[in-house]
Parts: C-alpha cells; structure tokens; sequence
C-alpha cells in the first residue's frame, strides 16, 4: 500500500504543481490559466511563456494572443506586445479590449507616420467596418443569400403576372442586398488576409534594395506596423502608409 | 562741480528723454544772458519777428556735420507775455529726419519790474543727405499770430572727411562707447568735464525667473542741458518691467579719491529671465547735451555753449540657472520669489443656490504675470464659474511686488454644512534656493436651503461632475471560462462555409432546368394537341353523319356540338368543358379569326344547342345543314388559325 499512496501523493503534487506553475501544465487550458495567475501575480515572463505555449499548441484563440500581448506589453516588449494585438485583432476584429490596447501600445512607439487623410464618411464607415466581426459579416451574408436564392426559386416555380412581379423585386432587392453583404465580407476577408509586418528591434534600416550595400533610406524603430509588398532572398519590400517604401531584412520582421 | 543740485529748468515731454537741471548758478547766468541777447536783439532789429514783444528764433548746435551725424535745432519763443503758444511746424524739414524731440521748455525771468518768457522746443535733426541742406522758415502760432523764424543752414560732409569737424568738435572720447564704461571717467572733451554713463546690476547669478535689477547712472562733472536716450532700450532674454523714477532726477554727490562728481539714476528696471544660461543686457547709449567751456568770454557771457556728447554703457554678462527640476512639487506655479496666500469668501453663511465670492489673493515679491494656473480645486458641492483674475504689481525698494487676484463665483447646491479644501501655491525663493507650498485653511460655509425649500442636490448626495481620467493603461487580462476555441480556420475557409455559398446556386440552377423542361413538354403537348384538333373533329363529325337520322337529332347535334367545342379546346390547349358560347368567340377572337367565322361558329352551336334541347325534334334536311355548316366553319377556321 505504501508505494501505491507514495505514487497517489506524488500525482497530487504533480498536478497542484502543473496548476500553480504554468510551465507544468499539461492543457491548453491549464496553460491559460496558469499564465492568467502568474499575469495577476505580476510575473510577466511566466505568464508569457504560458501563453506562447499555448500558442505552440495550436490553438489561435484572440484571448490567448491577447493576453499575451498584455504581457509583452508589462515586460516592456512593445513590438511583440503589438503584434500580439494584431493577430488578436486578425482573428476577432470585435474585441474592444485589443484595439484599446494596439492603440495604446502604438501611442508608446518612437515612429509617428502621418497617413493619408480620409474623407470622414469613408473613415466612419471604415471603422464601423472594422470593428464588426467577421463571423457576423458571414453569418448576415448567408442570410441574405439565402433570401435571395429563395425568391428567385420562387420566382421560377409560380405562375401569375401580379405574383412573379412582387417575387421579382423581392429578388432583386435581396439580391443587392447579398451583394453588398458579399462587398462587406470580401473587405474583412482581404482585411485579414492582408500581409503586414511588425518591426521587432529597437531600429531597421529600410535600404533601397534588398542587399545590405544599398542606400539607407529611412529608419523605422521597434512596433512599427510595415505593409509588406515583396519577398526576396530574405529580405521584405515594405511600405509606410505615407509611401515611403524600401526593403528590411525579413528577421528584423515579424509577418502579423 | 559748481551746481549742488539741479532745478527745475528743463522739462522732458517724451520719453526716454529726460532733463538733467542745472544749478541755481547757472539758471541765474541764463536768466542774464538771455535778458540780454533779447535787448540786443531788440535793438539790433536782428530778430526774426516780433510783434507785440514777442520773438521767434531757431538756431542749431552744429551748422557742420558729418553724414549719419546729429544736430540739435532748437526753436524759442519769447517776449514779455507769450499767452497760448503752439508748437512750430516742422513739416517743412525735408532735408533732415527727425529723429528725436519735441524737448520742450519754459523761461520767466523778472529783472527790475520787467518780465521776460521764454518757450524753447529742441528736436534733434539728422541729414538725409550730404551738402549744403537748409531748414526753412518755421511757423509758430503765437496768441493766434503766426510767426516765422529764419531759415538756418547746415553743412554736411561726408563721413569721414576733413571738413567734417564744426565749431564744436567732439573731444576724444566723447563719441559712443569712448568712455562710457564704469571705470575711468572719460573727459567729454576740450572745455569740459567728466560725463560718463554706468550700468549696474545688483547680483549676476541669478535662477530663471529672479529678479535681477538693473540701474544706469549719470556720474557728471559738468552742466547736463538735456539727455536722451539714442534707441529703445531692448532686453534680450528678460521680462522687463519698468521701475519709475523720480521726473526731477535726483543728484547724488559722490566723492571718489580726488574726483568729485554727481551722479543721476536715469533708468531702473527689474529684469526677470525667461530662459536658463549665460544672459547679456546690451549697453544703452544715451546723448548728452552738455555746456561747452568756451574760451571766448563774450561767447560763454551772452550765449550758452553747448555740445552733444554720446556715452553707452558696458554689456552686463549674467549667469542664469535653470530651477531645480528634482524637488519641484506637483502643481507648481512657476512663480519665483517669496509670497503670501490669502483665501477669503465674502460670507461664511448662504443658501443653495446663493452665489458666494470667494477670493484668492496671492501677493509678494516676484513676478506673477506668468502664473495662470487656477488655484481653487474642484469642488463637487459647489457650481463653479471661471475667475476674474486682476494682477497689478508695485516697486517697493526696488523689488517688484506682484499681486494677482482670482474672484470665485461659487454656487452652493446642497444644503449643510460645506467645506472649501485648502488652496495650494507653489513658488520658488531664490533666495533660501527650494521650492515652498503655502496653503490657506480650509473655508467652511453654513448653507442653508433655498428660500422656497430647494434642498439642492440633498444633503447627503454629491453633485455630478465629469469623471476625470487619472493615468492611462492597457486594459486587463482576458479570461476563458467556456474554454478555448481555435480561430486559426476561419468561417470563410471553413467546408460547411463554402457548401452553405454553394447549395442555394445549384438548387436555383436545378430549379431553372427543371422549370425549363417543364415548360417545353407542356409546350410540346399543347403542339401535339392542336395539330390532332381537326382530325378529331372530323371523327366526332364522321359519328354525326351516322346519326344523322330524325330518331337520332339530338345524338346528333350533341356530336356536332362536341366537335366544335373540343375544336376549340384543342386549339387553345384548354379544357372543353368550360368552355361557353361567349368564352369561345373571345378565345378565337384573341386569334384573329373573323367577325362572320365567329358568327357563323356561334349560329351553329346555337342551332345544335336548340336541336338537343327543343321539344321538336329536327328533320333530315335540317341536320345535313347543320353538318355542312359545321364542316364549313371548320375548313374556314383552320385557314385563319392557321395564318
């Protein structure tokens, strides 16, 4: 009996252990957790490792890479706190917390780019835009859709002059509708599929070709969001919201 | 020095101008010399004009100048009386810029039962040009007559030239920065004495902010006529403020070794630094005019020889430290010097809704003009409206004094008993070196309710008031309470997604074929039907014929009536028995057939209707008319639908 109750203590402490150190923790779950108790206990390295191994794991769920972010951020880490934030962003465009966040990390980082002013209507459309979730887009997508097959089955099936009239502005209007709707999930689809990049040192020389013997043409520092254009032998051309474009070594990146 | 201190002679009218008195001695050798230039003048007739007593001259100090040199014009009028005097108008000058004046000055003598006036106005003129210029004839409007001086002409030489010395040479060193400097004092030339202008400043280090004062003394030996400074004064680096001087300066004797001298503080001003490092004040030059030792008695008895001498002073180098930026308390005000708080409400007891003034009074030594921070916190009981700030500053022994005053407007919007928190200020004395917060007590005030009750907000509820943001984080951790979800696949990507997209696009396509082949076998059908409608009537037709025997009418007219009706069922690919008289002229109608078919097809129905229905029954040659008829109508009918 004594090696049996040995062994039983021995699990018993394993798991209080796996519950309490995050490194331990055998789930995904437990891995959150875990990070979660060591964010709230101000070990931010902990919690950090946790959440990367969550990470590891598979699981892209926003909580995770924005807890994450939360982490980077305490640990003074602004270009990883905000590329966490964007992939956070990338895989729940609804989440308020993360875009406070992003917002408030980018207000930390060294490089102010002015970009190109919007017209207002634009712009509040865009934000509207951004800030609905993709899921719902497609869900409401579908919906209309729907209608719209439906009336239009209809319209074919019935007979009479008055009924084929209303089926058929029903239908029309339906279909614009699932047309707009399709516009709307075709942006966010491009929107996340869209390929960015966070510069992760403190600083990167943008050069004017992509070999390290080109001209400097500008310097963007650590957290500072870059649209990549092109790849080529290990090095991204990349683009600034004001146009300015030169090429950075792609390890000097990190592809949101 | 033979004036112990200076009278009331000459009077400055414009600033930075200032008069320097000469001696009673003096006057009293003016009041002579001019009594007697004017009996000269008045025997000689060598006066301009005079009517009534009255005399008008104009004369410069140098008729011979360099170019960018000065003179000094002075313009008199006198007489025994002179009542309203104008000035002269100078609009005439066009030789030379008037660069300083009008000086103005009065006269009145009284010798032996006779009096004497006289008014002088001196400009000071520079040429705009080399060469022989004039000034023209003057104007004075003298008790509503005009007079007229004589026209005066001045030489110009180019500068540098040897022409350019006058009748008054300037000595060495009386030319700008020749012996200004606070050291040895310079000699303004050949027949006078000492004149030099000092600069002083009573510290020279001192913090942004501290009041450094400057002082620029006149030390002289000699008889100052008049002085005036040569450009405005202009404190790079400071905030200036002016400390008044007495309009009579005041004489000061000073003995230094074997040098005896006065000395006159013609300017003070309390400078304030608004940046940190090392700060200059620019010297200041001022002209002088001077009385000329002459060597002619007859010059120095009847005229008044004078010259004008430029004196500046040294640049002054001061150190300025910035504030100490460790120890400076939150909510400084950026005051430095050394003050007082006073917080006062007119009332100790109101009402809700009662306006109460409550006034904070911070006065001391120092500049307060760059303190706008509002001093009276928010207050949640008490409606709140913008101050009135007043400030005003004062000199006392030559340290400016500020004072700035904030009156509140306070409304009291709960009944009880309300407390004012206590006012903070922070300053910086520069003399102890820290920063110092001084705090007025806590105001209480009785508030009672309104006159019709009005409790106000209540007593235990406090007003509302925008939620102020503190500092600024990033927002917490999230937690997972119904466990993690893998986004990584997103719904687009998603099978069911794409089979969602795609089913509703194959069944409306399934749908449309299934339609279209619908439609083309009902169309078909309907062909088949119509091309087999005439054979059909002529079978229902064939059975009439065999019928066609009295015992039989009526079989027989229900067949005729059958194969018209199914004729024209067929032919419209819809149902016989429906079908009535009117329905089947409309019908054929829609196809073009005409008028006398249709009527021909109607009467023939009608007589099989009659024939089926009538108690007689029809005879042989009837029936064969009805047949032909029905056979006829038919052969028409099927070349019209045809075509």
């Amino acid at each position: 009996m004594r090696p049996a109750r040995a062994a039983s203590a021995l699990l018993l402490a394993l798991w209080g252990a796996a519950s309490l150190h995050p490194a331990l923790a055998s789930t995904s779950k437990d891995l959150f957790e875990g990070g979660n108790g060591a964010y709230e206990q101000g070990r931010f390295q902990d919690a950090a490792a946790a959440y990367e191994k969550v990470v590891a794991y598979g699981v892209a769920d926003p909580r995770v890479l924005y807890n994450l972010g939360n982490s980077y951020f305490k640990l003074g880490k602004l270009g990883s706190a905000i590329l966490c934030y964007e992939r956070a962003l990338r895989l729940d465009s609804s989440d308020q917390d993360a875009r406070f966040n992003l917002e408030f990390a980018r207000g930390l980082i060294r490089d102010r780019i002015q970009e190109p002013e919007i017209p207002y209507p634009v712009k509040a459309l865009k934000d509207v835009l951004d800030t609905l979730p993709l899921e719902l887009v497609g869900l409401v997508f579908l919906c209309i859709y729907y209608l719209a097959a439906s009336l239009l089955g209809a319209l074919l099936l019935v007979t009479g002059a008055v009924r084929r009239r209303v089926l058929g502005y029903g239908a029309a209007a339906a279909g614009l509708c699932a047309i707009l709707a399709a516009g709307i999930l075709y942006y966010k689809i491009e929107d996340r599929a869209s390929a960015h990049a966070i510069v992760m040192t403190d600083r990167v020389d943008v050069l004017s070709g992509p070999s390290s013997d080109n001209t400097i043409l500008f310097t963007v520092h650590e957290g500072t969001r870059l649209e990549l254009r092109n790849r080529r032998d290990g090095w991204y051309q990349v683009s600034l919201p004001n146009a300015m474009s030169g090429w950075v070594p792609s390890e000097s990146v990190e592809r949101v | 020095m033979r004036h112990g201190r200076p009278g009331p002679v000459l009077r400055a009218v414009l600033p930075p101008s200032r008069r320097v008195a000469t001696g009673r001695g003096g006057a009293a050798r003016s009041a002579v010399v001019y009594l007697v230039a004017l009996l000269a003048a008045w025997m000689c007739a060598g006066v301009p004009a005079h009517a009534q007593g009255i005399g008008v001259r104009a004369r410069v100090d140098r008729e011979n100048i360099e170019d960018g040199g000065q003179t000094s014009l002075l313009v008199e009028v006198f007489g025994p009386s002179l009542g309203e005097v104008g000035p002269p108008d100078v609009s005439g000058i066009t030789d030379f810029d008037i660069v300083g004046g009008p000086m103005t000055s009065n006269r009145f003598q009284w010798i032996n039962g006779r009096t004497s006036a006289t008014r002088s106005y001196t400009y000071l003129l520079r040429p705009r040009r080399t060469g022989s210029l004039r000034i023209p004839p003057l104007g004075l409007l003298v008790n509503g007559r005009t007079f007229r001086t004589e026209a005066v002409n001045v030489e110009v030489f180019p500068a540098g030239s040897a022409g350019a010395p006058g009748p008054h040479p300037s000595p060495p060193g009386a030319g700008p920065g020749g012996g200004g400097g606070p050291g040895r004092p310079a000699r303004s030339g050949e027949g006078t004495s000492m004149v030099r202008v000092v600069a002083d400043v009573d510290t020279r280090t001192a913090y942004v902010g501290q009041q450094v004062t400057l002082r620029v003394l006149l030390d002289t030996q000699t008889e100052i006529l008049n002085l005036g400074m040569k450009d405005t004064p202009t404190f790079p680096g400071f905030w200036a403020e002016e400390i008044k001087v007495p309009e009579n300066l005041e004489m000061r004797r000073v003995v230094n070794g074997a040098d005896t001298y006065s000395e006159y503080t013609l300017m003070k001003r309390a400078l304030f630094p608004t940046g940190s490092g090392t700060l200059t004040i620019p010297p200041l030059s001022y002209q002088i005019q001077v009385r000329r030792r002459s060597q002619d008695p007859i010059e120095s008895f009847f005229f008044t020889p004078t010259e004008t001498i430029t004196r500046r002073t040294e640049p002054i180098a001061i150190r300025i430290q910035p504030l100490p930026s460790g120890s400076r308390p939150d909510g400084f005000s950026g005051a430095v010097g050394n003050f007082t708080l006073a917080v006062n409400a007119d009332r100790k007891d109101s009402r809700v809704n009662d306006a109460i003034g409550v006034k904070v009074r911070v006065a001391g030594e120092g500049n307060l003009n760059a303190v706008n921070a509002l001093p009276l916190p928010d207050l949640s009981d008490f409606k709140q409206y913008s101050p009135k700030i007043s400030a005003s500053t004062s000199v006392v022994g030559d340290r400016l004094r500020g004072e700035k005053v904030w009156d509140y407007v306070l409304i009291p919007l709960a009944p009880g008993q309300q407390t004012i928190p206590p006012v903070r200020f922070s300053f910086f004395d520069a003399r102890a070196g820290t920063y110092r917060t001084v705090a007025s007590p806590p105001l209480t005030i009785q508030v009672a309710r309104g006159e019709d009750g009005d409790a106000g907000t209540g007593a235990g509820l406090a007003a509302q008031r925008d939620v102020r943001q503190l500092r600024r984080d990033i927002r917490f951790i999230k937690q997972a309470p119904d466990g993690l979800r893998d986004k990584s696949v997103p719904m687009y990507r998603a099978p069911w997604f794409i089979a969602l997209v795609l089913l509703p696009l194959a069944a409306d396509v399934g749908l449309f074929a299934f339609t279209r082949t619908r439609d083309s076998q009902r169309a078909h059908a309907r062909q088949r039907r119509e091309r087999r409608a005439r054979s059909l009537a002529r079978r229902r037709l064939k059975e009439a014929r065999r019928r066609m025997s009295p015992s039989m009418a009526r079989a027989f007219s229900a067949e005729v009536a059958q194969a018209l009706t199914e004729y024209v069922a067929a032919k419209f690919d819809t149902s016989a028995s429906g079908l009535t008289h009117d329905r089947i002229e409309e019908l054929l109608a829609t196809r073009g057939a005409a008028e006398e078919d249709r009527r021909t097809f109607h009467r023939c129905l009608e007589a099989c209707d009659y024939a089926r229905f009538a108690p007689t029954s029809s005879g042989s040659e009837e029936m064969r008319r009805t047949l032909l008829a029905a056979e006829e109508i038919l052969v028409r009918l099927e070349r019209s639908l045809a075509a």
